[in-house]
């Protein structure tokens, strides 16, 4: 239908739209000045950082503002209908009829206490009035249009007893039972592994082909959006700044907000050398703070002349379909665009020091927690124990000053084995020994000189400081607790931290709850780095910024790193983030490493078949990249009762290769393949075949 | 080539509470001619074409000029649509000519699709039109050629061997029985990346055939 593709008015069109919330400042204008027009068979996507506004448009359209919230002007048609001024019933209706939402979070659309098919099967009792034992069978069938293994009998479970990817593949199918015209996805796959996140992405996919459903796709990921969506709005602090197709704006992006964002992000193709990132200085400015009648991008932006505090650039067409809020467009040329001094540290690379000894050298490291079985025995103490083997036989070294990152699935075992080493966790077996101390000690009765020597920067800094005491108290504790400096200077050692991670001394009174989610991290890192360790362990220490904060704390921690000469142990889910940052790599799968070495061979054939999958599952911020479309079906077995053999054999899908459909993955624990001296593979595949592979991501 | 395959999905559909001069807007707005009338659940009560929205004068006729505008902003859909029991509908699974075939006989231009009651979409005389350039390669350049053949068994294999044989490929071809000439055949095909006179030159060469149009 190539001839007729647009005969159609558009599904959704959003036309000046204006959302306030009403404060205690007053109306706090979140979301202003937005048009978009969404089509049948497109998926639109809504990009930008947290406090953008993009959640705001999504919930604007359907009017799920809560109670202060209202639009406050423009025009949102659906069908040619316009939806601004209509009521809560007629909307009701609506929603329920044609449009359809799908959030984040799975377990906050499903009812926990409601079997799934109880749930499924409502929807069409309630909003069409078929019969019960007819709705049934409609939602099995749409329970296998989402790929959901074994329908039927999820039918009759609780949300609780299917995995998260699962849930969310019910919670599509309930969005769809309806046939919508509209669909809205808000971060539908942020809280799924990358693996689950590939496999649902190619389900929305295919569901946009076969339904003709127009699609919202919220998201602050890059690389989704360049797999899944035909058209995207960039948002900066509540306007649009940028729309245009997936291809022209990562192929040409104008505004200077998206060139910014695209130098954030690590990319996973490009070597380590030219994968530096560029952070956007500044914050994005709360709603009641953002600059009036001036260009809303014009404090962080490189470009910004007189015209722009003055005047407010309006959204216009530049290219067929391609628009950017930015007066200076034409004159912007973002392939000479040079970093501002001091935006990115400068760092010589180390010098390799061959024969210099490990810091840290973990041999055969098991972790296992102990479950009672369900037998009646164990409640007299004589039943079976069971073991969740959470980390098994893990050998890792690092050599000091160099950075071993950490990559694999939740469940994988990375924060035990993290756990374990700062001693939160008891290892049943095996050694770890670090600078001559032994980590086999629980942190209880280790010497304060070892605790000194190894720190540890958190996920959430939220969790990890405590709400009522100042930054400097906190950054100032272990300094006091290891006398790191005399009791008189702890002050001021304090504020050198603190401007060592960027922030002025003015923090040291602050409370936590008075700073943004990557300050909290920066002071995590000051206070991490205050009793100078020589190991730091971070446990995903940026996955919870945003992009342009991610790109200033990874600068951030590398800088610091060299400065010290810290040698560290770095956490993550992110492929991209980990090779930017790491010089070497393991990748982990249900307590074993299954590949370890140089963070260049991780990336490069040969590949542990766990390790092509997992590159072949991240989204790439590039829509002209190829990559291999492996994806692995099932979820990671349960450590409580892994597979024998290779614990990768239920998933693998170079398996088959080997004779007897890889009889010997199920039988026999495979070998260490030495590729070079530090790059092992734990596979039975030889590593001639291996090395065969075609590399995962090619970019031109 | 089933109706499910080229109709509408999601169409543009209205309630019958609504007015008709909401109607007739959305209609301007969204370029559309045939609304389809749902209840709750998008089953199916009626349709809106423009012809239903036209109000014949008669009835407008006793009424004065303050009148009429409180007459037209009470009328409803449900007041002027067609209703349920006189609307044609068909099925996805229907194939594209026999949907082409129900909108011939009753002489309109579209066919609610339903399912269970439920509308799932909607296919137009302009979605059949749409077919059919791509049926016969409207929408692409190449060479069109008509050629009238005998009405018999084996005639079209030998024009389309005659074409393979040169290693060409038909992209789109269309064959109709020759008006007013019970005894041949037209034949229309697409032939792409191929000079015009070449392609003469070798249906010339086929015995029996002849090509009365080539563009």
């Amino acid at each position: 239908m190539t001839s007729t593709e647009h005969k159609h008015a558009p599904i959704l069109k959003v036309a000046n739209a204006a959302i306030s919330y009403e404060t205690r400042y007053g109306d706090v204008e979140a979301v202003r000045d937005v048009s978009f027009d969404v089509h049948r068979a497109q998926t639109f996507g809504v990009v930008g950082e947290s406090g953008c506004g993009k959640s705001t448009v999504a919930f604007g359209i359907v009017d799920f503002l809560g109670p202060n919230g209202k639009i406050v002007g423009g025009s949102i048609k659906f069908q040619g209908q316009e939806l601004v001024g209509r009521s809560q019933n007629e909307l009701r209706k609506l929603r329920g009829d044609q449009i359809s939402m799908v959030y984040q979070d799975p377990m906050q659309a499903l009812n926990p206490s409601v079997t799934i098919g109880d749930q499924l099967a409502e929807v069409l009792t309630v909003h069409r009035g078929i019969p019960k034992a007819e709705a049934w069978e409609k939602s099995i069938k749409m329970l296998d249009r989402v790929y959901m293994p074994d329908s039927a009998n999820v039918m009759t479970r609780y949300p609780h007893q299917i995995s998260g990817g699962q849930q969310q593949r019910v919670v599509i199918a309930m969005a769809l039972l309806n046939n919508p015209a509209l669909l809205i996805m808000d971060e539908p796959t942020t809280a799924l592994d990358v693996t689950v996140e590939a496999v649902v992405l190619d389900l929305i996919e295919d569901l946009k082909r076969d339904f003709d459903t127009a699609i919202v796709y919220i998201t602050h990921d890059l690389g989704v959006v360049a797999r899944v969506c035909n058209y995207v709005g960039v948002m900066y602090a509540g306007e649009m700044v940028e729309v245009g197709s997936v291809e022209s704006i990562y192929g040409k992006p104008m505004h200077p907000y998206t060139q910014g964002l695209m130098r954030c992000v690590p990319k996973l193709g490009a070597t380590k050398e030219s994968s530096i990132l560029y952070p956007i200085r500044g914050r994005v400015p709360a709603p009641k703070d953002r600059p009036k009648g001036a260009c809303i991008f014009a404090p962080r932006c490189d470009y910004a002349t007189e015209r722009c505090l003055n005047g407010k650039p309006q959204l216009r067409e530049l290219e067929s379909g391609h628009r950017a809020r930015c007066f200076h467009v034409e004159t912007i040329d973002a392939s000479t665009w040079e970093p501002p001094e001091g935006l990115v540290p400068e760092i010589t690379p180390v010098g390799e020091e061959d024969g210099k000894e490990p810091i840290i050298q973990v041999r055969d490291l098991k972790t296992y927690y102990e479950q009672e079985s369900k037998s009646l025995l164990s409640l007299v103490g004589a039943g079976e124990k069971l073991y969740v083997k959470a980390v098994d036989d893990v050998s890792l070294q690092v050599p000091p000053g160099k950075t071993l990152g950490i990559v694999g699935e939740s469940g994988c075992g990375k924060s035990t084995l993290a756990k374990t080493i700062i001693g939160l966790e008891t290892p049943r077996d095996g050694e770890a020994h670090f600078l001559g101390f032994d980590l086999t000690l629980p942190v209880s009765k280790r010497d304060v000189e070892l605790i000194e020597e190894l720190q540890m920067v958190f996920q959430n800094p939220d969790s990890t400081m405590n709400p009522s005491y100042s930054v400097g108290h906190q950054i100032g504790r272990p300094l006091r607790r290891f006398s790191a400096v005399p009791g008189n200077q702890v002050r001021d050692e304090v504020i050198r931290l603190l401007n060592a991670v960027r922030l002025d001394g003015s923090y040291y009174n602050r409370l936590p709850r008075q700073l943004s989610g990557g300050e909290k991290q920066r002071v995590g890192i000051a206070r991490a780095f205050a009793s100078r360790p020589e190991l730091v362990l971070c446990d995903e220490p940026v996955s919870a910024l945003d992009v342009s904060v991610q790109a200033a704390v990874l600068n951030l921690l590398m800088e610091i790193q060299h400065e010290y000469g810290t040698t560290m142990m770095f956490i993550a889910h992110d492929l991209s983030v980990v090779r930017f940052f790491s010089d070497y790599v393991a990748v982990m799968y249900l307590g074993h490493i299954v590949e370890i070495g140089p963070a260049e061979a991780i990336y490069a054939p040969p590949y542990q078949p766990y390790t092509e999958a997992l590159l072949s599952a991240v989204p790439i911020p590039d829509p002209r990249a190829a990559q291999k479309h492996i994806r692995l079906h099932g979820t990671v077995p349960s450590a409580l009762n892994p597979p024998s053999g290779c614990p990768f054999h239920t998933r693998c899908p170079r398996r088959e290769s080997l004779p007897d459909g890889g009889k010997i993955c199920e039988e026999e624990v495979p070998p260490w393949q030495y590729n070079t001296e530090d790059h092992r593979i734990f596979c039975h595949i030889p590593l001639e075949e291996l090395r065969k592979l075609d590399p995962v991501v090619t970019t031109d | 080539m089933l109706v499910k395959d080229y109709m509408t999905r999601h169409p543009v559909m209205v309630e019958p509470t609504m007015s008709i001069v909401e109607a007739q807007r959305i209609m301007a707005e969204t370029k559309v001619r045939h609304l389809p009338v749902v209840e709750t659940g998008k089953r199916l009560v009626g349709l809106v074409t423009r012809q239903t929205l036209r109000i014949p004068p008669t009835e407008l006729a006793s009424l004065n000029v303050w009148e009429i505008t409180r007459f037209l902003s009470n009328l409803k859909l449900q007041d002027v649509m067609v209703k349920r029991e006189n609307v044609i509908v068909t099925e996805p699974q229907v194939a594209l000519e026999a949907a082409a075939q129900i909108m011939i006989k009753n002489k309109i231009g579209a066919l609610p699709v339903l399912e269970d009651g439920v509308v799932v979409g909607i296919i137009t005389e302009i979605d059949m039109m749409a077919q059919l350039t791509e049926l016969l390669g409207g929408n692409v350049p190449g060479v069109r050629a008509t050629v009238r053949m005998p009405n018999r068994k084996g005639e079209l294999v030998k024009l389309t061997g005659a074409i393979s044989e040169q290693g060409w490929g038909i992209y789109a071809s269309g064959g109709v029985p020759t008006p007013k000439d019970p005894d041949h055949w037209d034949c229309v095909i697409k032939v792409r990346n191929v000079p015009r006179e070449d392609l003469l030159a070798v249906i010339e060469g086929i015995e029996g055939q002849e090509v009365i149009d080539i563009r």
